[in-house]
């Protein structure tokens, strides 16, 4: 794992005071959509598909720190849409930061290079930068050219200046294990912190439904692609989730782990469904019918996904939930053997 | 399929609850037509039916909102904007790059 110590600390204490609180569901990372307008447009990406005035639209800062103060969660990852597009994502990442709030601040890398200075370099900031692959695998998820040697060179300036900076990474059917191996070599040659994988989600809404991964392909996958990974990869999330992704747990979706709010309020009931929104985020606690969600409950929404947003925090939770889990963590950590 | 144009008739076969839904998990703006006659057009982002009250919730074609309506207080609802999410973005993509490369390639050969 390439998360910082400090992260992993407030994390970790996070979980135990919840854990203390017999707290049964809290939430770990709070998915903040400022705004839904983006300057791509993703054949997989089913967050984009709204009338003008609605990606004209964005929600201020103060709508955001509140959110962020009514969720409580320790880490808030910043998607959209285009995050560096919101007038005033500077004034945001600042308020987050001074809470101590560990930021992901999520982009296609676009804009990054040209808005750097609008930031500082913090431990509370990252940026997590969309890349999909190496350049013709990205450039065709992305469905545009180009855009894999701006990222590429946006992050290079990111590190420069001195950022944090995390890759994040959809994977869709037909992924070549081995491209994808090349792939951890080149992000890793370009010094970023770690990196995060996930299979994408088959979005009703997305005008390709015919390359995502279903359960078996997934396992297939990253069994593959992370076997004996090489001591230079460092991912930025859970190796418990990897393991899960490779097939080597049977996890459940915690699907409250990472709540999602955007401009039409909490999202029930999760980042990747969209059956509802609650004003609070009280409300969608305490009003949302959780054992309708996740692979166990027979939702067949919810039978191919294994994304991280749902299963991350319950490998997080595995992890500081049980000895096992610890022991396995620890184990896994120490060996760099997934 | 896209719902784009439809007037949906609400009779014994397709309830107001039923319009509403489509109308929910439609990426496009609708026009909701009030029992008074009046016309809300916007897209329809949430909606309760379990509610006390039960409602569904908009943002009008000028972005202002969010406007709440009541459920009993809505005689139809028409889909009168255009589908955003219908389209063929990952095919056009794939028939524009396989074009590309035919090109190159007899460009080279040639």
């Amino acid at each position: 794992m390439s998360v910082p110590l400090s992260q992993m600390v407030t994390v970790a204490s996070y979980i135990v005071r919840q854990k203390l609180a017999r707290r049964q569901r809290y939430p770990l990372v709070l998915m903040l959509e400022p705004l839904f307008r983006c300057n791509l447009s993703c054949a997989g990406c089913g967050k984009i598909q709204y009338p003008a005035q609605i990606l004209k639209k964005h929600l201020t800062v103060e709508q955001c720190v509140n959110a962020v103060e009514e969720c409580g969660a320790p880490i808030v990852a910043i998607p959209g849409g285009e995050p560096l597009m919101h007038p005033e994502i500077d004034r945001l990442v600042a308020a987050l930061v001074a809470k101590r709030k560990y930021v992901y601040l999520c982009t296609n890398g676009l804009l990054l290079a040209e808005r750097l200075a609008l930031f500082t370099p913090s431990r509370y900031l990252s940026f997590s930068v969309h890349v999909d692959g190496l350049r013709d695998e990205h450039d065709d998820a992305v469905c545009r050219e180009g855009v894999y040697d701006r990222a590429v060179g946006a992050i290079r300036e990111a590190l420069a200046r001195g950022f944090r900076v995390t890759t994040n990474t959809t994977l869709f059917d037909g992924t070549s294990p081995v491209r994808m191996r090349a792939f951890f070599d080149e992000m890793m040659s370009l010094g970023v912190e770690g990196m995060m994988l996930s299979p994408g989600y088959s979005y009703s809404k997305a005008p390709d439904q015919e390359h995502f991964l279903r359960r078996t392909k997934t396992h297939a996958l990253f069994a593959r692609m992370l076997d004996r990974p090489k001591r230079r990869w460092k991912f930025n999330q859970s190796p418990l989730f990897l393991r899960f992704l490779m097939g080597k747990h049977d996890f459940d979706c915690t699907p409250w782990g990472m709540p999602t709010y955007n401009m039409f309020g909490w999202q029930r009931p999760c980042y990747l469904l969209q059956e509802g929104y609650a004003a609070t985020f009280r409300e969608l606690m305490e009003t949302t019918e959780w054992q309708r969600y996740g692979h166990r409950s027979g939702n067949e929404k919810c039978q191919d996904c294994m994304v991280h947003s749902g299963f991350e925090a319950t490998a997080v939770n595995h992890t500081f939930g049980s000895l096992r889990g610890f022991l396995e963590t620890v184990v896994v950590t120490l060996t760099h053997r997934l | 399929m896209s719902l784009e144009g439809w007037t949906p008739q609400l009779g014994p076969y397709l309830t107001l609850e039923e319009v509403v839904e489509h109308a929910f998990d439609y990426r496009g703006n609708v026009t909701v037509v009030s029992t008074d006659g009046t016309e809300t057009v916007g897209y329809l982002f949430n909606r309760d039916a379990g509610a006390p009250e039960p409602f569904v919730e908009m943002f009008d074609e000028a972005g202002q909102g969010p406007i709440r309506i009541r459920l009993a207080d809505i005689a139809t609802i028409t889909f009168t904007g255009k589908d955003t999410a219908a389209g063929n973005s990952w095919t056009a993509w794939l028939e524009r790059k396989d074009r590309e490369r035919a090109e190159k390639a007899a460009a080279s050969g040639a």
